[in-house]
């Protein structure tokens, strides 16, 4: 059994303050225990894994048809040439910001309230960025040739256009999932060790050593996990602001209006942590109910992401805002005439599903019981990712339907088969998702571990510095 | 082509026959690269043809009775394309949708194949000997139960000699002179034409008028003759400050009322009562409260006409008093000096003769039900579905005796007939037709049959061989040889108008044919109702003729931009009154019967009128028609004098009928919000405006220099832009001595070709120096005349025909609507999710009339791809699928694109398309171009796979066909020496292409020096190609004060 080396040095950023202390939790043993007590496969677990292998294959399916017989059985009314794929990719990309903050943003601020909730959320990041990476495929006219996106070294010398975000966004994309991979595996790696140690099939185990690098715990181990772990924390720092910066783009270097303004990088990167904390709690929340890692996961953790996620909104709302701002002071008539029509026009009720989820409600998490109420804390999370998905169809949706150009305004609905592909974009991650938490721990063992009481009695001082 | 006719060794037909059966292997379709194709070449290859090179045949368009001059652009044994031929005095080069859309008729797929037989009370297939022979069995019998005189034969209306050579034959078997039909024909202006100016149609002088009224004359759509009318109207709208005011007086606006710049919205019928208040007969009370209309409008209009030495007042319709009021405008006419001025009777067109319409019909029909016919012979015409249902002729034609078509398509006529003896499509057979101002134009075959069809002139001729009694008056064996033995200056001659397609003669039987029954007209009955009804024949479908053809079908009206549907034109007050939305079904019901159709609310309408378009409705005329829409003719009964059927102002009623279809249009918004893309400027402020800054003068050498001086830093000789007039911001394509400016500037194109490049560096700009273009320094660009446009959309057919457009609005092309399979089979299911591919749209927006008055205008705007100098599409396509090609065009490359549909969200003017089904996979259901259809596809186009993105190429096949032709003669291009196929086609003459960087052609000085010019969205910096010159309108008060103030 993996045990509890002395911190290295005095860069621990570990730090449990006062408020995310861990007071419930005894010994290292319980830690082990209550962890991997997820591993166990129950029957609520392969129900749900069957939904979400059933809604994946539904899109799956939809998607086998698409490419057989075009793009024109999805809803697109032209010149509303991008829709659901294009809206779910953003709200794809979006939810996967919010584990990276996490896990890295936060580590570097040392904010100790990410330790229990932070792998989750990487896993998180991680299957977001896997789903958000099949849509812009799905949404190509011709998928079989997405290849031509990435310059590779070809006979015909011909190149990607370097001017193109959708080129930035292959490359943003592309580093985002590589680095949150990598980010996510090397934090796996003492805790793989310990699964690995309590693993009795052999098999299983075999695989476990090979994938925790036959770890021994040694302070060498500790001393490169930790620099390794740090160093990578600082590396995926910088793609949080950038990734969702790079997609907001996708929109903002148009001349659409609508799209063509500045504020859109901020905009999109506190769109997107927003979304991604309400996904975890969505997703933290029944796990710590089902599991029952209440004493793991506190009210205090839950209040201070809480506080981020009003924030965050409170970031959005005034983006909002300013975009109307803009519109009426840049005296550009489409510009404002979209604007207008926003909120006032044919697609009011998208617009106002936005600015009541994203903007109004939220504001309740002022109130200190509110935030600490985990049932309404959920139930805002599902309504932060309606708001946060027709965030973006506000933005693609209507700003398409009333361009430049008014004999070709036109209108848009969803046919059956976008709606297919929805459906199985939440099949798809969280059929990863629930492999995940049964294969892998879903909590942190070794940080968890370093914050213990148990820990701190054993090493008789309290928190480092 | 003379050596051929001349040779009595190998025939075109011949070789093209073997031509046809070669190419029948070479699938056209697409790049596939999945099948193997085969490609036998020529052992011997035939004259005068090199494979992949298009031969071009002059012919005679015979879609209306018009008979427009054609050149038929023929490749490797096929017809790919019409266009007008310019030296046919006629139509001088133009050519309508209608005419258009003749290539779809003789490839439809549809078309009898075989001659066909009733057996059973089935039509079946079987072969020309038996069908031949049975209706020489059938002549023989008619004449000897001596019911000869009792044959009818019913041919469409049209010009030139088939007519008289039908008489003749008809003669020589003891028959009455053939019926010659026209159910569009104006026959109460024909006949008040002829008993007032003497002329059944005179020459019509639009140039030289002041002021055009028009009484419902539609002379935009369908009446007389639509294109020389274009382009006479076009012609006398482009004289800007010296044009013609129009007013419009009628109870419709018309696209002819929508190019008027007044209307004066007068009740169906009381048009008689403006006439004759115009006249002096009643006071302007009695005709403002008859007509429905504000007193002072009719004295404006009074007062304008005083004013004026040379009016045109023109009349038309088919209104109860139809011919009334065409004899009444015609007195007007003569009253105010204008026959022999602008009405000229000596320059009169001839084939508006003995022309039959509904009430020979009825005649007709009542014969046959009385069994007085014996035997009924038809071609072209479909008088079953032409005829309102209470004349009965479906009925009437079973009680007739024998039933003979000649129709190449199985109609609703030919459905009732006995015996199919399929007729050659015109475009593959022989004839003539009076050209006018003293010319004949030959029609001649563009290609070998389709089908195993063969022309009726033939097979008249072979019937009358077969019969001893008449083979002596037929010694050739053929039409062609009947035609040349008669041509004037004998085959010689013949041979070498063949290339010309006109020349001065008459054709080999001229003067008036056929017969008319002389019916006398039954009126309408009363009816009851609060609404009039006015029924007009399509602008594009016609009568219905046009209805099988999908260009036709696709093609928004241009008016209402509804296709593939039939609507109810009602006012939008009234609908707001009766609680009827757009789209409502609504259900008219006249004494006649009833009609119900979705609801289209249009200002053009009267409040108390509502409008339905004919055309539709057909129960059978092949896939492409049947089923769509409905036939307004159901609700009509009765003739006005001339014998034409009542269409306009029955006494209707109007209900909601429950239902609601969502109306196939292309229209977005109606209105253009502020945005500027279709501008007018009234004729007062003509000369006040600006001449452009487009073209500055040669840029004088020191500016040069110091441009680049001031540029020199960090001891490089960086980017150089020009310092003067524009500001030093832009470097431009084209003659480097030669600026052109504002809007026609390229600087993506200037980059490509180098000009912004490091003068020291070895590679300059972009592109290979060897690219393919040769970087020929030229603008390719567009102007396009909005005083001249009048909206009538031939441009739009002419790209589908030109770039293998495919049509998508057919019932079977819809969308999958669930996992199961269902799929949306409303006809236009495609338009309605607006996945139309129309690379070149008119947009119609109205102006003003929000308050639903008449007092508004239309202006009509072709948008295409505007080939921007810096276009926002090219940056966002991740793959260059479409970039900037050195000579400024914007290039799609089909092949390399992926379809992200990125710059269709960056384009300002939405001019691309996206391929959203395999179109061109013929194992799809959407497949756009069923066998023989595909015969059509232009070689020299690509046509495109699902899931890559389309636009307007400004035709770059013909630049690069030019290019290519003047490289292999050692010559560089010359001025318009090509142009693109919208522009080709154009009956107004308002589409001008070419090379703005060279002043040889007519674009760049057009761009230059018109002070009309404008770009779209020119505040986005897209530096368009397409350079649009504004409308001119022609107010009322203004006309007095500027009549020749337009100087410029």
């Amino acid at each position: 059994m993996a045990t509890m080396a002395e911190p290295v040095g005095p860069m621990r950023p570990n730090i449990a303050s006062a408020d995310v202390q861990l007071p419930a939790i005894k010994t290292f043993e319980q830690v082990d225990e209550e962890i991997a007590n997820t591993l166990k496969p129950t029957k609520a677990w392969f129900l749900g894994l069957m939904v979400a292998v059933g809604c994946m294959l539904l899109g799956a399916s939809a998607w086998t048809f698409q490419v057989y017989a075009g793009l024109g059985n999805a809803g697109y009314v032209p010149p509303v040439m991008w829709g659901v794929y294009i809206i779910t990719f953003v709200f794809w990309v979006g939810i996967g910001h919010a584990g990276t903050l996490i896990s890295a943003i936060l580590y570097l601020f040392r904010a100790g309230f990410r330790t229990t909730i932070y792998r989750a959320s990487e896993a998180m990041t991680v299957f977001a960025v896997m789903t958000a990476g099949l849509f812009p495929i799905i949404h190509i006219g011709r998928p079989w040739k997405f290849f031509w996106l990435i310059p590779y070294p070809n006979w015909r010398l011909l190149w990607p256009n370097f001017k193109s975000p959708l080129v930035w966004d292959v490359f943003a994309i592309s580093t985002y999932l590589t680095i949150s991979t990598t980010f996510l595996y090397i934090g796996l790696i003492p805790d793989i060790a310990v699964i690995r140690d309590r693993e009795k099939n052999p098999t299983r185990k075999f695989i476990l050593s090979i994938l925790s690098l036959g770890w021994k715990n040694t302070d060498r181990e500790w001393r490169h996990f930790t620099r390794a772990y740090l160093f990578l924390a600082a590396f995926s720092t910088p793609l949080v602001l950038s990734v969702h910066s790079v997609v907001s783009f996708d929109f903002a270097m148009a001349l659409t209006p609508g799209w063509h303004a500045t504020i859109f990088p901020p905009y999109f990167v506190a769109g997107a942590i927003f979304s991604g904390f309400a996904m975890v709690w969505t997703i933290l929340i029944p796990i710590r109910k089902w599991w029952k890692l209440e004493h793991y996961v506190t009210l205090n953790h839950l209040d201070a992401t809480a506080k981020v996620v009003l924030f965050t909104s409170l970031v959005v709302g005034c983006a909002y805002l300013v975009e109307f701002w803009v519109a009426w002071y840049s005296g550009v008539k489409p510009e404002q005439d979209y604007f207008f029509n926003r909120v006032f026009g044919e697609w009011w009720w998208a617009a106002w599903i936005m600015l009541i989820c994203n903007m109004v409600l939220p504001l309740s998490l002022f109130s200190q019981k509110l935030r600490r109420n985990t049932a309404w804390l959920f139930i805002l999370s599902i309504f932060i990712n309606i708001g946060m998905w027709f965030e973006r169809f506000v933005i693609v949706v209507p700003s398409l339907s009333h361009e430049f150009e008014p004999w070709q305004w036109t209108t848009y609905v969803p046919s059956w088969i976008d709606m297919s592909f929805l459906v199985g974009s939440f099949g798809w991650f969280f059929m990863w998702f629930l492999l995940f938490i049964k294969q892998l721990p879903v909590m942190a063992i070794i940080e968890v571990k370093e914050i213990v009481p148990a820990r701190r009695a054993a090493a008789g001082q309290g928190g480092h510095h | 082509m003379s050596a051929e006719i001349e040779s009595a060794g190998v025939k075109r037909r011949n070789f093209l026959k073997v031509l046809g059966a070669t190419s029948a292997v070479v699938p056209l379709v697409g790049c596939d690269s999945d099948g193997i194709q085969r490609l036998i070449p020529y052992v011997v290859s035939p004259d005068q043809t090199v494979p992949g090179v298009s031969s071009y045949y002059a012919s005679v368009c015979r879609e209306c009775a018009t008979g427009c001059g054609i050149i038929a652009e023929t490749r490797d044994g096929r017809t790919t394309k019409l266009e007008g031929n310019p030296e046919h005095p006629v139509n001088k080069g133009a050519l309508c949708g209608r005419g258009q859309s003749a290539v779809q008729g003789l490839y439809n797929p549809d078309r009898f194949r075989t001659p066909m037989i009733r057996q059973n009370g089935q039509l079946v297939a079987t072969t020309w000997d038996r069908a031949l022979q049975l209706f020489s069995q059938k002549l023989g019998e008619t004449r000897s139960k001596g019911e000869a005189g009792k044959a009818v034969f019913v041919n469409q209306h049209e010009v030139g000699s088939f007519p008289g050579f039908l008489d003749q034959w008809l003669a020589a078997f003891g028959m009455p002179a053939h019926l010659s039909y026209d159910a569009e024909a104006d026959l109460p202006a024909i006949t008040a034409h002829k008993q007032v100016y003497g002329a059944a149609w005179p020459m019509f002088d639009f140039g030289k008028a002041s002021i055009i009224v028009s009484f419902s004359a539609d002379f935009l759509d369908n009446w007389g003759m639509s294109v020389p009318q274009q382009l006479a109207w076009a012609d006398a709208r482009g004289q800007l400050g010296q044009a013609p005011r129009f007013v419009y007086i009628g109870p419709r606006r018309s696209l002819t009322g929508l190019n008027a710049d007044e209307w004066i919205a007068a009740k169906a019928g009381s048009e008689l009562a403006i006439a004759q208040f115009l006249g002096g007969k009643i006071s302007a009370d009695a005709a403002a409260t008859a007509a429905g209309v504000k007193k002072e409008q009719l004295e404006a209009l009074a007062k304008d006409l005083k004013g004026k030495s040379n009016s045109l007042l023109l009349a038309g319709g088919f209104g109860p008093n139809a011919t009334e009021l065409c004899i009444a405008v015609a007195e007007l006419n003569k009253a105010m000096g204008n026959v022999g001025n602008t009405v000229r009777p000596s320059e009169a067109a001839s084939g508006f003769d003995r022309i039959t319409g509904g009430a020979d019909m009825r005649d007709l029909a009542d014969k046959m039900k009385a069994g007085a016919v014996s035997l009924f012979m038809v071609r072209g015409a479909n008088p079953a579905y032409t005829t309102p249902k209470s004349v009965g002729f479906a009925d009437a034609m079973g009680k007739a005796g024998f039933k003979v078509s000649f129709s190449s398509f199985p109609d609703e006529t030919t459905a009732l007939c006995d015996l199919i003896l399929p007729d050659h499509h015109a475009l593959e057979q022989w004839g003539d037709a009076d050209a006018g101002n003293g010319m004949v134009a030959i029609q001649q075959p563009t290609m070998d049959a389709v089908f195993d069809t063969k022309a009726t002139t033939d097979v008249l001729i072979a019937a009358a061989q077969g019969d001893p009694t008449t083979a002596a008056r037929y010694k050739e064996k053929d039409f062609r040889s009947w035609l040349l033995a008669r041509f004037p200056g004998g085959a010689q001659a013949f041979a070498k108008a063949l290339a010309k397609g006109v020349t001065s003669g008459k054709p080999a039987v001229s003067g008036p044919a056929g017969r008319t029954l002389g019916a006398t007209s039954k009126a309408t009955d009363g009816g009851k109702g609060d609404f009039s009804l006015v029924v007009y024949p399509s602008p594009l479908l016609g009568d219905g003729r046009g209805a099988n053809k999908p260009w036709l079908q696709e093609l928004p009206d241009p008016v209402s931009k509804i296709c593939w549907q039939s609507w109810v034109e009602i006012h939008p007050l009234t609908a707001r009154r009766m609680g009827v939305e757009r789209g409502d079904h609504l259900t008219v019901t006249t004494a006649a019967g009833s009609v119900t159709a979705p609801a289209w609310p249009y200002l053009g309408v009267r409040e108390d009128t509502v409008a339905i378009a004919l055309g539709q409705g057909h129960t059978a005329y092949g896939r492409y028609a049947k089923g769509i829409g409905v036939n307004a003719l159901d609700a009509i009964a009765g003739e006005e004098k001339s014998g034409a059927l009542a269409l306009g102002g029955l006494k209707a009623s109007v209900s909601k009928a429950g239902g609601h279809s969502d109306l196939v249009t292309t229209e977005g918004s109606a209105r253009q919000h502020g945005r500027g893309i279709a501008r007018a400027i009234p004729v007062a402020e003509l000369a006040n405006l600006e001449k452009p800054s487009f073209r500055g003068e040669p840029m004088p050498k020191e500016h040069e220099a110091e441009g680049k001086k001031e540029e020199t830093h960090g001891g490089k000789v960086g980017v150089a832009p020009i310092v003067g007039a524009f500001g030093g911001e832009e470097q431009v394509a084209g003659n480097p001595d030669q600026r052109f400016g504002r809007g026609l500037r390229s600087p993506v194109a200037a980059d490509a070709q180098g000009e912004l490049a490091d003068s020291s560096a070895k590679d300059k700009g972009m592109y290979s120096q060897s690219h393919p273009t040769g970087m020929a320094k030229r603008r390719w660009a567009m102007t396009v005349d909005l005083a001249r446009c009048t909206g009538c959309s031939a441009c739009v057919t002419a790209c589908y025909a030109e770039n293998n457009i495919p049509t998508v609005g057919a019932p079977w092309q819809g969308r999958t609507l669930n996992p199961m399979g269902g799929y949306d089979d409303r006809p236009g299911a495609n338009i309605l999710k607006g996945r139309e591919m129309s690379w070149l749209r008119l947009e119609r927006y109205f102006e003003g009339g929000e308050d639903g008055s008449s007092d508004f205008e239309v202006r009509f705007t072709p948008m295409m791809c505007q080939h921007c100098g810096n276009a926002p599409c090219e940056p966002v396509c991740p793959v260059y699928a479409t970039y900037h090609a050195p000579d400024g065009l914007n290039v799609q490359v089909y092949n390399r694109c992926v379809g992200t549909r990125y710059c269709s969200n960056n384009c300002p003017y939405k001019v691309r398309y996206f391929n959203w089904f395999g179109f061109g996979e013929p194992d799809r259901r959407q497949y756009a171009f069923p066998e023989p259809m595909n015969w059509q596809l232009n070689p020299d186009v690509t046509v495109r796979g699902k899931g890559v993105m389309e636009k307007c190429t400004f035709c770059v096949q013909r630049i690069r066909e030019a290019e290519s032709r003047a490289a292999l003669e050692h010559r560089p291009l010359e001025g318009d020496e090509f142009t693109t196929a919208c522009a080709s086609a154009c009956p107004s003459r308002a589409i001008t292409f070419g090379d703005a960087a060279d002043d040889a052609w007519t674009v760049s000085r057009i761009a230059a020096n018109d002070a009309r010019s404008y770009h779209v969205f020119e505040e986005l910096n897209t530096y368009t190609a397409v350079v649009y010159l504004q409308r001119v309108n022609h107010t009322g008060a203004a006309v007095a004060t500027v009549a020749k103030a337009g100087e410029h």
